[in-house]
């Protein structure tokens, strides 16, 4: 069984700790994304799994087997991992079946096999009337599959993707999500996923790994990312949060625009400052006071932007905190009109960092 | 700690237990770099100062710089220098903004007659320009007493001069400023010029005020590398200053080798000019290192041409009145004395022959050696080259080895090494146990070697640059060991960079002569070296034969590579003279 198991891995490029002590379990089978922004350690991550790169410190376990530690590392071919790179890192020189067949080739596999593998794995990916083309000729979307079905057809224990989705259109790339889900789900391999992009995360993730300078900041399934995020890094970055800077009145209470407000969440200390989320839809927009008075503020409209879907509106607090609420397209507030805001106690997420 | 291995189960289809021999051959590779490029310079260093007994000295230098045979020699080459060097920036300036910036007719034409006059091998301009102003059988001269009617030993032109010297000098080296200028001045972008003119700069305000400025410091960093070249060529003085009586640095050099021979002083001798030239290289790439202002941010557009109007047709006589002293006077003479019965006669239909070309090739014994050792030597060279550029270049882009960054300062180093200094080195090095190697073509091929590293490793590492890593990533973990992903993946791709490579240091190896003349024995002669005892005979026809093989054969290489898309800027521009 490959599971992958990273314990206390840390790699430095000079003195600057690009991934920092980073310990993370990946049972066999499952798909765990890196989630962060650029420059958060997530591909250094990856390149450490693969053999790429060498940990300063810490080491990496594939199921039973030691492949990374700070006096050894395995090198990449030795390791039964495939990876798909966000270039595709497909060879320009070999046309569409040579590229798949080339780490089939390298094991020494008889022809039969090879043949009957890799007209298997063209079909899955709908490859088929590509074979014979070289990579040049075909286009961003196609060139994916071929980069996945050259990692899928050797069998790999571990598969590792490096954004890759990130070169392709849109519509192109929501398709890819569910096929990579979909493929994940036919072979089982552990999957580890590197992206940017907390859409893609959430629709293929088994587990999300959401990582900011170095560190793996929380860990959890999308939803529980999503419902209960807990630093201000992750509620910033997964959804569209406000993060609202005050202080603590008791453990579960703060002060905010000139009252009071309960918030689930963290426990707080009393008096000292504390960090609240709440997501840009949660907040509920009027132009009447609510009848439950609980949670709500009043607030100024300094900007109101019509999106389509819905509408964007800036508002401003008595002390001049802002906050940005996305409503439905009914609630039409022209600019400097007073309203009054109620942010839902179970909504409001106190934050530990 | 230590790798767990378990069952056979563990193990993955048998890749596993192979060792990495990537790495003890990269420091081999790593190691013979070394031994190549500091040998001789160590011994150079030494050499200087000792005296014949081994006795540490300082005499050499003071010989150097008090004695007037050495003094005379090293103020004639600075003069020589720094005259050549302005010479080519008054000249090659004009025409690099002419061809990069108006819309002169025939731009193309004047670039590709400059890149002509870059490939020609200095030698051979020079042995030209005798059949054309030698005082007494020079064909202009011939012209100028038939349309004077002067008497018989009166001449317009001497070419065995100082006067002679710069110009012929200058003929050969004013491409490099050319080059460095226009290629300023192509990717200097268009908007820069808009920005002065739409704030009210005229055309010639515009040129004066923007253009000029961020042109200047490609023409100091040219003028720099023509003060160099001009300084380190031996030929070229060789062929005409020696007739004329005196020395330059090279020719004084290159006589301390003549019996008898006087190794520490010529140690000695050479270090002025390897010192000169490590301080210019550096100068120039301050100054280089600085252009970055020209290149700030953002998309450009293609730049606007200055309109010449009734002066366009003026700028391009100027042009083509340049460029027929280093290519269309110099290769009529070769063509002239090549199928003349006597070389310095003007050719005509009844009198043309092809006896020089049967001479050359069929009776001169000489030649049949000098073209076997050439041909082997080139071959070796550029197989050897290739090769070790190759490895350099891979672990310089990779960073596969501790130490990489080293190995490419050492790659690049021998650009800093005049050919006769290196000549000089490579000769009290291999003279010696425990390497034998003079009277050998080895020693050649060493010299051969390390002078056209430099040209051969960049070239290689620029085309590694177009080869993304993760093409060898990808390959390696499907399960390819490094030695199989570079066979199997990165050498096809580099396959046409590494056939232009082999091509141009063959050529090179074609036209190498200031470290070559230093080196060869009469079993170990090579065409360059060949051509040069030519003249010293007096048979200009001949050499005009070989001249003209030897230029066909590089213009075709140059040609086929321009193809190449990755190489199509100035190909001619990595050859070393």
């Amino acid at each position: 069984m490959a599971s992958v198991d990273l314990r206390g891995l840390t790699k430095r490029f000079g003195s600057l700790a690009v991934v920092d002590d980073v310990s993370l379990r990946i049972d066999h089978g499952q798909l765990v994304c890196l989630l962060g922004p650029s420059g958060c350690g997530k591909t250094t991550t990856l390149r450490l799994i693969a053999g790429f790169l060498e940990p300063s410190d810490g080491e990496i376990h594939v199921g039973d087997r030691l492949v990374s530690s700070k006096l050894r590392t395995l090198p990449p071919e030795q390791r039964k991992m495939s990876m798909i790179f966000q270039s595709y890192a497909l060879w320009p020189h070999m046309t569409v079946a040579e590229n798949i067949v080339f780490g089939l080739r390298l094991r020494k596999l008889d022809r039969d096999t090879i043949a009957a593998k890799l007209k298997a794995i063209l079909a899955t990916t709908k490859l088929e009337v590509l074979a014979s083309r070289y990579p040049g000729e075909l286009s961003g979307g196609q060139q994916q599959r071929v980069a996945l079905a050259r990692a899928l057809i050797v069998e790999p224990e571990t598969l590792l993707l490096d954004e890759p989705l990130s070169n392709l259109d849109a519509n192109l790339r929501e398709e890819m999500r569910f096929e990579i889900r979909r493929l994940h789900d036919e072979y089982r391999y552990t999957t580890v996923y590197v992206t940017h992009d907390q859409s893609e995360a959430m629709t293929t993730a088994d587990l999300i790994a959401v990582m900011n300078g170095g560190k793996i900041d929380q860990l959890g399934t999308p939803q529980e990312i999503y419902e209960n995020p807990q630093s201000e890094f992750v509620a910033r970055f997964i959804g569209a949060s406000n993060v609202i800077k005050t202080v603590a009145r008791d453990e579960n209470h703060v002060t905010f625009g000139g009252v009071t407000l309960r918030v689930v969440g963290a426990k707080l200390t009393s008096g000292e400052s504390a960090m609240v989320a709440i997501r840009q839809h949660d907040i509920q927009l009027s132009t009447q006071a609510p009848e439950n008075p609980e949670n709500a503020v009043k607030a100024t409209v300094t900007r109101q932007v019509f999106l389509g879907a819905g509408r964007d509106y800036m508002v401003e607090m008595s002390d001049r905190t802002t906050l940005r609420i996305v409503t439905s397209t009914e609630t039409a507030v022209p600019r400097g009109a007073e309203v009054w805001l109620t942010l839902p106690p179970e909504r409001c997420r106190a934050l530990g960092r | 700690m230590t790798i767990t291995t378990t069952t056979t189960a563990d193990t993955v289809d048998g890749t596993r237990g192979t060792f990495d021999w990537t790495r003890p051959v990269l420091w081999l590779f790593a190691a013979g770099l070394i031994v190549l490029v500091l040998l001789p310079l160590c011994w150079l260093g030494v050499y200087s100062v000792t005296d014949r007994g081994g006795h540490a000295t300082l005499r050499n230098f003071l010989v150097l710089f008090t004695n007037p045979d050495f003094l005379d020699p090293l103020l004639t080459t600075a003069i020589i220098a720094t005259a050549s060097a302005a010479i080519c920036c008054l000249v090659a300036a004009p025409m690099g903004w002419l061809v990069s910036r108006t819309d002169m007719p025939g731009r193309q034409f004047i670039r590709a007659l400059v890149t002509a006059s870059f490939v020609t091998p200095p030698f051979l301009g020079a042995v030209a320009w005798e059949l054309l102003a030698a005082p007494n059988s020079g064909l202009l001269n011939q012209l100028f007493r038939f349309l004077t009617g002067a008497a018989s030993d009166e001449y317009l032109l001497n070419i065995y001069s100082m006067a002679g010297i710069v110009f012929v000098i200058s003929c050969y080296t004013f491409p490099f400023v050319f080059v460095l200028v226009a290629n300023a001045l192509d990717r200097m972008p268009g908007e820069l010029e808009d920005a002065s003119a739409i704030l009210g700069g005229g055309a010639w305000t515009t040129a004066r005020r923007v253009t000029i400025p961020l042109a200047l410091p490609a023409l100091v960093a040219g003028s720099l590398i023509a003060f160099l070249q001009a300084m380190t060529l031996f030929g070229s003085p060789a062929i005409l200053a020696l007739p004329a009586g005196f020395h330059t640095m090279t020719t004084k050099i290159w006589s301390l080798f003549q019996y008898p021979p006087k190794l520490e002083l010529a140690a000695a001798a050479a270090m002025p000019l390897l010192l000169v030239t490590i301080l210019l290289l550096q100068a120039q790439k301050f100054i280089l290192g600085r252009r970055g202002y020209s290149v700030v941010g953002g998309k450009y557009g293609a730049p606007r041409l200055v309109e010449m109007k009734r002066w366009r047709w003026a700028a391009l006589a100027f042009c083509l009145v340049v460029l027929l002293n280093p290519v269309f006077l110099p290769y009529f003479a070769l063509l002239n004395a090549a199928f003349s019965p006597n070389a310095t006669t003007l050719v005509t239909p009844a009198t043309a022959t092809l006896r020089n070309i049967v001479f050359v090739f069929t009776e001169l014994s000489a030649t049949q050696l000098a073209l076997k050792n050439t041909v082997i030597l080139g071959t070796a060279t550029a197989t050897i080259g290739t090769l070790l550029a190759l490895v350099i270049a891979y672990v310089t882009t990779r960073r596969v080895i501790a130490g990489s960054r080293l190995l490419g300062f050492l790659a690049t180093a021998p650009v800093a090494i005049p050919g006769i200094v290196l000549g000089v080195g490579l000769f009290l090095s291999y003279t010696r146990p425990p390497f034998v190697l003079y009277g050998t073509l080895w020693i050649l091929l060493i010299a051969f070697l390390t002078i056209n590293l430099p040209s051969a490793y960049q070239q290689l590492q620029a085309a590694f640059l177009t080869i993304h890593p993760e093409l060898e990533d990808a390959s390696r973990i499907l399960g390819a060991t490094r030695l199989t992903s570079l066979l199997r993946i990165t050498a096809p791709l580099l396959r046409t960079g590494l056939i232009a490579t082999w091509c141009f240091i063959f050529i090179g190896v074609m036209r190498e002569l200031s470290a070559a003349i230093v080196l060869f024995t009469s079993q170990t002669k090579v065409i360059s070296v060949l051509i040069y005892d030519l003249n010293e005979s007096g048979d200009l026809a001949a050499i005009a034969v070989l001249g003209i093989a030897m230029l066909v054969i590089t213009f075709a290489v140059v040609l086929a590579i321009n193809r190449i898309p990755m190489f199509s800027t100035n190909a001619g521009t990595r050859l070393r003279n």
